[in-house]
């Protein structure tokens, strides 16, 4: 597909509503940490939304990502049940990983969504090997690997590009840099800088792939470039490095519930209803009915959550091999 | 001696603090260390400035090297790990490099590096940050493994630490930032390989570190008029203070060990052995060992409760230990 060319209204919608599902999501998952219900801190996504949702549409449900420690953005773009995710969350018996997981480990095989990490750079060594069985099966499967600017910095991370390179894998890396403009880690104002290039993408050129930066709070921007990597991918003709430049709105561990209005022009969702309803793809009833929708989903999701049984506490010592 | 009631991280900061003023080679790496949220580090960027105060990419691998080599070169280098799980990912640094060095160059190449890393279970947060991971770097030849139970021991472990020409890992753990205790607001320092007794008694030896102590000593405490328990605190894995623990064990015949670490080749495993090789003649019942078992730490708070060596179950193990006569 070439810049410009024309997307499906209906894809873009779905689009939307991913984004908004996200987001919904995340909002009700804060909601639960302040009042106790999920017993742990954890990293969030929003304003990143147009990325994961951007990218996972053109995945499809047999390809394989990595993802990291704001997970739920890519959990749930690649399709995870919201009810068993939220359920994970909340350490319930009835969630992905029987409550043994927790927000940063959270691994759901059945849609490709491989792995919440809590290591920096954890997840994206493991992404070469999703890529590699695809190769080798000859299956036309892709595998995407999700990561920050801090974990673009990681050996894991560099010897990866390499070896991505040299095996010429249908994989996509996929930088999300929250701190285009001034460094930071986790909020913090760093002292010394870690990224020594404008562009993370221009590392691209010494492994050996194409690669670009991009506005990750524009959506169609994100889709684009995505599926121009998917399809060399796919096509066999190797990895890509996309940089996705994305600012965090509420903060980076629990931030606060709503965010600061000089940061909306950073908001990839506000951003893309406009756009929508500019080229006469949504009205203004048609959003309330995605938003209301979504809301009841997450809404379900919760009470599910919220009504499942603890794990059996001998379950804390069970499944440390396959075979016990 | 000028003392205060001051918090684990206070005591942390006043040692880093005071080994940089009086000695300018004394530099911290690490991520956010200048972040002025975190209590150990706080104020440091401040008086020392950039140059000597630096937070670095997350790249364990290169900074926890930068501070191997420039201790090679003779500087004091403090390099800090967000948390002790973050470590696995410059093991060959820290355990091929940093361990070896001095004796595989035949004691012509020192690395007096100091890594501080946080540690711990009792978060609910998981497998890859819960983690204690002190046995891992006690089993490698090299390293001395420090593991402070309160501020008064980390400032003056740490202090020693810094100054000790050998390189450490000092463990402290995330529950224990906030624990006050009194804390000379002198320079000094506490010597590597003595462990402390902290309650004496005459049936049971448990011999503890880190925050198992302060577990140990409410065990103790509940068992007060039934069992007569010291509790030591062996305060470093490496050197291990043998003969605290031995001269323990004649006294009372009886031991328990309490450690936050895996069960398997750990802390418990090594402390049995000696135990059982040096005060066999001593012993009047089996060693027991209370530790975290052999399985990575789950998610769910009440399966990480079920799962977390505690009060109770060193209680059980005193009582079972003092049923031999
Ligand atoms: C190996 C490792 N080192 C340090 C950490 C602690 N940590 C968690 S998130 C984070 C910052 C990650 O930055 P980046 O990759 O840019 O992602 P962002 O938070 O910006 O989304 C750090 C240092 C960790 N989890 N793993």
């Amino acid at each position: 597909m070439v810049e410009g060319a024309k997307v499906k209204n209906e894809k873009l919608l779905e689009i939307y509503r991913t984004m908004v599902r996200i987001r919904t999501f995340e909002k009700a998952t804060r909601e639960l940490i302040k009042k106790g219900v999920i017993p742990t801190r954890m990293g969030f996504y929003t304003g990143q939304e147009a990325v994961a949702a951007g990218v996972c549409a053109v995945l499809k449900e047999t390809d394989q990502i990595g993802s990291t420690h704001r997970p739920l953005g890519h959990l749930i773009a690649k399709g995870c049940d919201l009810k068993k995710l939220m359920s994970e969350i909340c350490g319930k018996e009835t969630g992905f990983n029987k409550g043994k997981a927790g927000p940063y480990h959270i691994f759901d095989p059945s849609v490709g969504a491989l792995g919440a990490n809590g290591i920096v750079g954890g997840s994206v060594p493991m992404v070469l090997g999703y890529a590699l069985a695809h190769q080798l099966r000859g299956d036309g499967g892709v595998a995407v690997a999700f990561f920050g600017e801090g974990a673009s910095n990681q050996g894991g991370v560099l010897e990866s590009m390499n070896l991505a390179s040299v095996w010429n894998l249908p994989l996509i890396f996929v930088c999300e840099n929250s701190s285009p403009d001034v460094q930071t880690m986790l909020g913090h104002k760093i002292n010394y800088p870690q990224i020594s290039v404008d562009k993370i993408s221009s590392r691209a050129l010494g492994f050996g792939m194409p690669g670009d930066t991009y506005e990750g709070w524009d959506v169609m921007k994100v889709y684009r470039a995505a599926f121009e990597a998917v399809e060399r991918a796919r096509s066999g003709s190797g990895p890509t490095l996309l940089e996705f430049k994305v600012h965090q709105l509420t903060g980076n561990i629990e931030g606060s519930l709503e965010f600061f209005e000089d940061e909306s022009m950073w908001d990839p969702i506000r951003r893309f209803r406009r756009e929508l309803m500019f080229k006469g793809a949504l009205n203004e009833e048609e959003d309330r009915w995605i938003r209301t929708s979504e809301e009841l989903k997450v809404k379900e999701a919760v009470e599910y959550a919220i009504g499942s049984p603890e794990p059996n506490v001998e379950e804390a010592l069970r499944g440390v091999f396959v075979e016990e | 001696m000028d003392e205060r009631p001051i918090t684990f991280a206070e005591a942390i900061n006043e040692a880093l603090k005071q080994s940089m003023m009086k000695d300018p080679e004394v530099i911290l790496l690490g991520e956010n260390v200048t972040s002025s949220w975190r209590p150990t580090t706080k104020g440091l960027l401040e008086e020392f400035g950039r140059e000597r105060v630096r937070d670095t990419p997350i790249s364990e691998t290169a900074f926890i090297g930068a501070g191997i080599g420039a201790s090679i070169l003779s500087m004091r280098p403090v390099v800090e790990l967000m948390l002790v799980d973050f470590g696995l990912v410059a093991m060959d640094q820290i355990l091929n490099q940093l361990a070896k060095t001095h004796y595989m160059s035949g004691g012509a190449v020192k690395t007096p590096l100091t890594i501080r890393a946080s540690y711990g279970g009792g978060t609910s947060s998981g497998a890859t940050h819960s983690e204690s991971l002190y046995s891992l770097f006690a089993h490698m030849p090299g390293i001395k493994v420090v593991v402070p139970s309160n501020p008064f021991d980390a400032k003056g472990l740490l202090l020693s630490c810094i100054r000790n020409d050998d390189p450490e890992i000092f463990m402290e753990h995330r529950l224990l930032y906030d624990l006050k205790g009194h804390v000379p607001a002198e320079d000094y320092v506490l010597p590597l390989g003595e462990a402390k007794v902290v309650q004496e008694g005459d049936d049971v030896t448990v011999f503890t570190i880190g925050r198992m102590v302060h577990e140990a000593i409410q065990a103790a405490q509940e068992l007060k008029d039934k069992v007569s328990v010291e509790v030591i605190d062996a305060r470093t894995v490496v050197p291990l203070d043998e003969k605290a623990l031995i001269s323990s064990i004649e006294k009372t015949g009886r031991l328990v060990v309490v450690d936050e670490d895996y069960e398997r080749c750990g802390f418990c495993a090594e402390v049995t052995a000696i135990a059982a090789n040096k005060a066999f003649e001593y012993l009047k019942a089996p060693i027991l060992r209370v530790a975290s078992p052999n399985v990575p730490i789950p998610y769910n708070p009440t399966l990480e409760k079920r799962y977390l060596p505690n009060r109770d179950k060193i209680v059980s193990a005193i009582k079972s230990v003092a049923r031999y006569a």
